[in-house]
């Protein structure tokens, strides 16, 4: 079915049509039992309860029962599946439960279908009817925005009075109504009222957390919130959050043997993350003892690790877990509390002078080269630096400007770094100028280095480094930072090509590199040699080959003109080095430095905060990235 | 396989959760397929000088117990202690934040010297080794045979280790604090598929603490529902012994 129908009822139709339907299928709805009002099935349409009161447990359980048989077998070894189902009709489940039902559907049937739950679903229809108003002043849906489902059920009701209108959704929702109601055209003006009526009072209620997108990334960035400090300390670990939430899915394992110690079954029970032997394995160690761990995993499913697999939060905010907390512990509580902590740490950083650098004195100046020189900075405030390898400062001259410029010293270079600077634009030109002594100011360092995952990755790998004239200082401080521990490394090859000898960075320290042996090697090339020259001649590509490497073991790193990426990354391949083993360090027009002012922007990225370091396979794909 | 020897004995105790067992009926038959029972005061007349599990009701009070105690224990390779007297003290150890002298004129005015007693009423770990027990006053017949059938099988004897709001949760329930009353549930071990806040009751804790409760937002709920401390203590202690809070 791709259209969505509208039909419409008269209620005494409806419930003729359910009696009618107990002869082929078993009905579960709400209704009244001992005092409880609960979902269960019943053997007459007059035993069900059409107005809504909130539920201890939703139905759920009538797909993934609270427990059931899912193997049988004996000692002997004959062991069959088990799966129990009954042609059933589930009537009057509510939007935010429907909303759950889509969600389990998804999880049920991803990767390895559950057979036991989808025979289950598969031999139900169900039946909604939808609410014009919030049920109890626990229920949320509206803040996670389940009040609609659009899946989940085959037909939806809307009470009109004297009819229900009728959504149907599914082919089985037709079939259905096709068979048990009469059904007329809708009234579409009282649909349209209902609706209307509908939107004004969950809109009065308060519309969907401020931030309902986001939540996985206020999530994650407030993985150490105190909030979750004082919900742990009030909560029980009683399960019962757990137990009547509609979109809790894990479940245990026992073997139950009968009594004859003969035959016996294996069953599967509803389990609950918030209990404290949860992740607890053989011998007693136990993954997640601590409450707190417990209260934000349990949260953290709901709002962060599946709402980022589902596409949507995956509590559906009905209510359960607050109406059923004695310690009062409410996810709304929680998403109110980090969302607020993340604006304001977005606004603590637009209040923490952003753009207000700092000032550096220049300690050193050497001329590497007729247009590049070496400058060594302290800033004034004593402070190190603290760049990761791969990032970038901005260097600002005031009445001139402000440039982007890497850092070449390794991290762990006292409170003194390094920088080379072509004098290629104003402020570079002026920086030229400047003798030891003289001021500049610094804001960063900014950007995505070479982290401590990249840094894991290259442990024990050949590290192949292909750097292209200036292209070397940016790989300079992740250079000397191998070269610091060798022995973490297989091999570190440094290739390194130039114009003419004359533009090499660096050259006592080359020279110094070269003497090093062990599992060092530096190969030099340059386009145009001179009588001094004794290194290869020719373009960077060409000293590629004369590396001995196994290409699974190797990671290289590129730096250089735009030019020779496209060259180099092409014959790294030829030699059978996969783009997800190549890094790159790329160059692009900065003006802030955080993700803002979009001068260094490829497609989604933003080079001066995604990058300047990236895996190539992560930008392979970009038209603008090479 | 033979069949493990199994001997039942009674201590300080109302010598229901045998009872209990006795009532089984055809499961009882069922059982003793797989166990042999060679001593059984409330059942049978015989007794028997080995056996390899004891299965001991009641808790320790009298210095006398001791020494059958560890008779019991070097006899028996496992012993289970039954049901919530042996368990965690159960209802006599209500008596031990009471001096002793004073309770006994109270209880026995005529002659209060006649009857030995402890200073204090102890579950049977208090005593000796427990390598297993079947908790609740009295004890769920249905856990008892789980457990028998486990410990045949050389399992764990698989009790839960959370907490009754689980169960009370999977039947349903509407809290009973939401009816205006106060429980335990939340703080006391699950098993009982908990029979009393099923039933209209509440849980006043007769299968003892789970491991980790946290007490003190137990207390802080009991007393925000209107509770004084004071009912909130006794309400804990009504079947625990102070020394048995930790017995898990």
């Amino acid at each position: 079915m791709t259209e969505v129908l509208e039909i419409q009822s008269t209620k005494d139709n409806v419930m003729l049509g359910l009696q009618k339907a107990l002869s082929e299928y078993s009905i579960a709805a709400l209704t009244r039992k001992g005092g409880k009002v609960l979902f269960d099935y019943v053997d007459s349409v007059d035993k069900i309860e059409l107005e809504y009161t909130p539920t201890v447990l939703s139905p759920k359980k009538f797909f993934f029962p609270q427990e059931e048989v899912i193997l049988e077998y004996t000692l002997e070894g004959k062991v069959n599946t088990k799966i129990e189902y009954k042609k059933t009709v589930l009537f009057g489940v509510r939007p935010c439960d429907i909303t759950g039902i889509q969600i389990l559907d998804e999880a049920f049937s991803e990767s390895n279908g559950d057979p036991n739950y989808l025979t289950k679903r598969e031999n139900s229809v169900i039946i909604g009817i939808d609410c014009k108003s919030v049920c109890d002043e626990n229920a949320f849906c509206y803040k996670v925005a389940s009040q609609n489902p659009e899946k989940g059920f085959d037909i939806m009701l809307r009470d009109l009075g004297n009819d229900y209108a009728m959504t149907i959704a599914t082919r089985k929702g037709e079939v259905f109504a096709e068979e048990y109601f009469s059904t007329f055209k809708p009234d579409y003006e009282a649909l349209h009222e209902f609706r209307v009526q509908k939107e004004r009072a969950f809109e009065e209620a308060g519309g969907p957390f401020e931030e309902l997108e986001n939540l996985p990334a206020i999530f994650s960035e407030n993985q150490f919130h105190p909030i979750w400090d004082s919900e742990a300390e009030r909560c029980l670990s009683c399960g019962s959050c757990i137990m009547v939430c509609p979109t809790c899915y894990c479940f245990d394992v026992i073997d139950e043997l009968s009594l004859s110690m003969k035959i016996g079954d294996r069953l599967r029970r509803w389990d609950a993350c918030m209990l404290r032997s949860f992740a607890e394995v053989s011998g007693g160690e136990n993954f997640r003892e601590e409450v707190k761990n417990r209260v934000k995993h349990r949260i953290n499913r709901k709002f962060n690790f599946l709402m980022l697999k589902h596409g949507r939060s995956v509590c559906v905010g009905c209510g359960r877990c607050v109406r059923s907390c004695l310690a009062d512990i409410s996810p709304v509580t929680i998403v109110d509390a980090l969302t607020k902590t993340s604006k304001e740490m977005r606004l603590e950083e637009k209040n923490n002078d952003l753009y207000l650098p700092e000032k550096a004195y220049i300690r050193k100046i050497e001329s590497f080269t007729d247009k590049e020189k070496f400058f060594e900075l302290e800033m004034e405030n004593g402070k190190s630096l603290g760049a990761q390898p791969g990032q970038f400062i901005l260097l600002s001259i005031f009445g001139i400007g402000e440039a982007a410029i890497s850092v070449s010293s390794p991290p762990s270079f006292g409170d003194r770094f390094e920088i080379v600077v072509r004098a290629v634009g104003d402020v570079t030109n002026k920086l030229h100028t400047l003798t030891e002594g003289d001021f500049v100011f610094i804001r960063g360092p900014f950007g995505h280095g070479f982290d401590e995952n990249i840094l894991r990755k290259m442990k024990g790998k050949h590290l192949l480094f292909i750097a292209g004239g200036i292209g070397y200082v940016p790989l300079r401080s992740l250079i000397n930072l191998t070269l610091k521990q060798t022995d973490l490394y297989k091999k570190i090859s440094i290739l390194y090509g130039c114009k003419t000898p004359e533009d090499r960075m660096y050259k006592d320290e080359l020279a110094y590199i070269s003497t090093l042996g062990g599992n060092v090697e530096l190969l030099e090339t340059v386009d145009k040699g001179d009588d001094t020259w004794l290194k290869n001649t020719g373009v960077i590509t060409t000293l590629i080959p004369q590396v001995d490497f196994d290409p699974e073991e190797t990671i290289a790193v590129v730096c250089g003109p735009p030019v020779m990426y496209k060259f180099v990354t092409k014959t790294l391949n030829d030699h059978g080095i996969p783009n997800s083993s190549i890094y790159v360090s790329l160059e692009r027009r900065m003006k802030c430095g955080v993700g803002k002012c979009g001068h260094c922007q490829i497609d989604d990225i933003y080079v001066c905060q995604d990058g300047p370091v990236f895996r190539f396979s992560d930008i392979e794909d970009k038209e603008e990235a090479l | 396989m033979s069949k493990p020897k199994v001997a039942f004995f009674d201590f300080t105790s109302c010598e229901g959760c045998q009872l209990s067992i006795l009532n089984l009926e055809t499961e009882l038959l069922d059982l003793l397929e797989i166990i042999d029972i060679v001593e059984f005061r409330e059942a049978m007349s015989e007794k028997s000088p080995v056996f390899d599990i004891a299965v001991i009701e009641g808790s320790y009070s009298r210095d006398s117990d001791l020494k059958r105690l560890k008779k019991i224990r070097e006899t028996a390779s496992v012993v289970v202690a039954l049901g919530a007297c042996a368990h965690i003290g159960g209802i006599n150890a209500l008596r031990n934040s009471q001096n002793k002298e004073d309770l006994m004129k109270k209880v026995y005015p005529d002659n209060p010297f006649l009857y030995e007693t402890n200073e204090k009423a102890l579950p049977i770990s208090g005593a000796i080794k427990v390598d297993a027990f079947v908790p609740g006053c009295p004890v769920d017949v249905k856990e008892f045979v789980r457990v028998v059938k486990n410990l045949v099988l050389g399992k764990d004897p698989g009790l839960p280790t959370y907490p009754v709001c689980v169960e009370c949760k999977l039947n349903e329930n509407v809290c009973v604090y939401e009816l205006g009353k106060t429980c335990l549930g939340p703080v006391v071990r699950a098993g009982c598929n908990a029979v009393c806040t099923s039933s209209g009751g509440v849980c006043i804790g007769c299968r003892g603490l789970i491991p980790n409760p946290n007490i003190n937002s137990q207390k802080d709920i009991m007393e925000k529902y209107g509770l004084d401390m004071k009912r909130i203590i006794d309400s804990v202690n009504m079947f625990m012994t102070e020394d048995a809070k930790g017995v898990q």
